[in-house]
C-alpha cells in the first residue's frame, strides 16, 4: 500500500493506467438520479435505424444468444481505473451480425432506461472487447451497475458503457448522448485524455 | 424569436443569478426549474426545443425515488445541465 492506502502497482499494471488516473480495486457506483427498478417479464431490448434487420428481444431470447466472456481495464472519467475487470454476456459483433447494418450505418445510439444515452462511432462499437454484459466478476449486475444488461466498451470512459440499456440505434450521422450534449468529450479516449469538450 | 422587454431581462438575470450561486448544484438546479416555470407561465421567457430537452433532462437528473439515495453524478449533471440552459436563455 501507499501513503494514500492504494495498492503498490508493477510496472505492468502502472503502463496499463491511461494518464490522470488512479488505480482502485473497487467498483464505484456513478449515476445520476436513481436507479431504475426492472421486471425481467416485461424487459425488452430493440435494435433498428439504419440495419436491414431490425429486432426486438425478450430477456429469455437475449438468455438465448450466444455468449462470451471477456476481462478488461475499464477506466471512469472521474479518474479511477480498475484493472483486469471480469464481464460476461453477448459479444456485440453477435447485435450486429444479425441486424446486417447498412452501409449508412456510420454511428450508434445506446439508449438506457430514464432516458439516457450514450453514443459513438461504429468503429468504435464494432471490435471484440465490446459486449452486452449481464454478469461481472462472476455474479449478476447488481443495479446499481446496470442490471439486467449494460454496454461495454473497455476503450472509451466508462460513460459510454451505457447501464440499464434497452436498445441500439444505428444512425448515418453523429448525434449526442447525454452527457456529450452538455459538455463531455465526444471521443471520449482515455489514452488522450478526452474527458470534457472544452478541453 | 426570443423574448424582449424588462419580464425577459428580469427573468434571465434572475435565472442566471441562480445558476451562479456558490450553494449545491442540486438546489441550484431545483430553484432555476422552478423560477423559469415561472417566467413560462407568465410568458416572459418562450420555451425552446434546447431547453425543453434540457429540462427534461434535469429533471430526471433530480428524481430521487422514494428510499433511494440521489445518484452521485446528479450534482455534475446539474451543473453540466444549467450551464448549457444559461447559454440558451438569450433565445428563451
Amino acid at each position: 500500500m501507499n501513503l494514500l492506502g492504494r495498492p503498490k502497482l508493477d510496472d505492468d499494471q502502472k503502463a496499463r493506467i491511461p494518464p490522470g488516473q488512479y488505480f482502485t480495486e473497487k467498483w464505484p457506483v456513478l449515476h445520476y438520479g436513481s436507479v431504475p427498478s426492472t421486471d425481467l417479464g416485461t424487459w425488452g431490448f430493440r435494435v433498428w435505424g439504419e440495419v436491414e434487420e431490425p429486432f426486438s428481444c425478450t430477456w429469455d431470447e437475449f438468455q438465448a444468444m450466444p455468449r462470451t466472456q471477456l476481462t478488461t481495464d475499464i477506466h471512469c472519467v472521474t479518474r479511477w481505473s480498475r484493472l483486469d475487470a471480469s464481464f460476461e454476456g453477448v459479444p456485440i459483433r453477435h447485435i450486429l451480425d444479425r441486424a446486417k447494418l447498412t452501409s449508412d450505418a456510420h454511428f450508434v445510439l445506446a439508449h438506457s432506461e430514464q432516458g439516457y444515452t450514450a453514443n459513438m462511432p461504429i468503429e468504435v462499437l464494432d471490435d471484440d472487447d465490446v459486449m452486452l454484459a449481464d454478469v461481472a466478476d462472476g455474479a449478476p449486475l447488481t443495479a446499481e451497475h446496470g442490471y439486467p444488461l449494460r454496454l461495454i466498451v473497455p476503450k472509451r470512459y466508462f460513460w459510454k458503457s451505457a447501464k440499464w440499456i434497452r436498445g441500439l440505434q444505428f444512425m448515418s450521422r453523429d448525434q449526442l448522448g447525454f452527457w456529450e450534449r452538455y459538455g463531455y468529450n465526444n471521443s471520449a479516449d482515455p489514452w488522450k485524455e478526452e474527458r470534457f469538450s472544452d478541453e | 424569436m426570443a423574448s424582449t422587454g424588462q419580464a425577459a431581462t428580469t427573468a434571465r438575470t434572475e435565472v442566471r443569478e441562480i445558476i451562479a450561486r456558490t450553494g449545491h448544484s442540486v438546489d441550484n438546479a431545483r430553484a432555476a426549474v422552478a423560477r423559469l416555470d415561472v417566467a413560462f407561465a407568465a410568458g416572459d421567457l418562450l420555451r425552446t426545443p434546447f431547453l425543453d430537452r434540457a429540462l427534461g433532462d434535469l429533471s430526471v437528473a433530480l428524481e430521487q425515488d422514494d428510499g433511494q439515495k440521489l445518484g452521485g453524478k446528479s450534482a455534475e449533471a446539474s451543473r453540466f445541465i444549467l450551464r448549457a440552459i444559461d447559454r440558451e436563455l438569450d433565445e428563451a
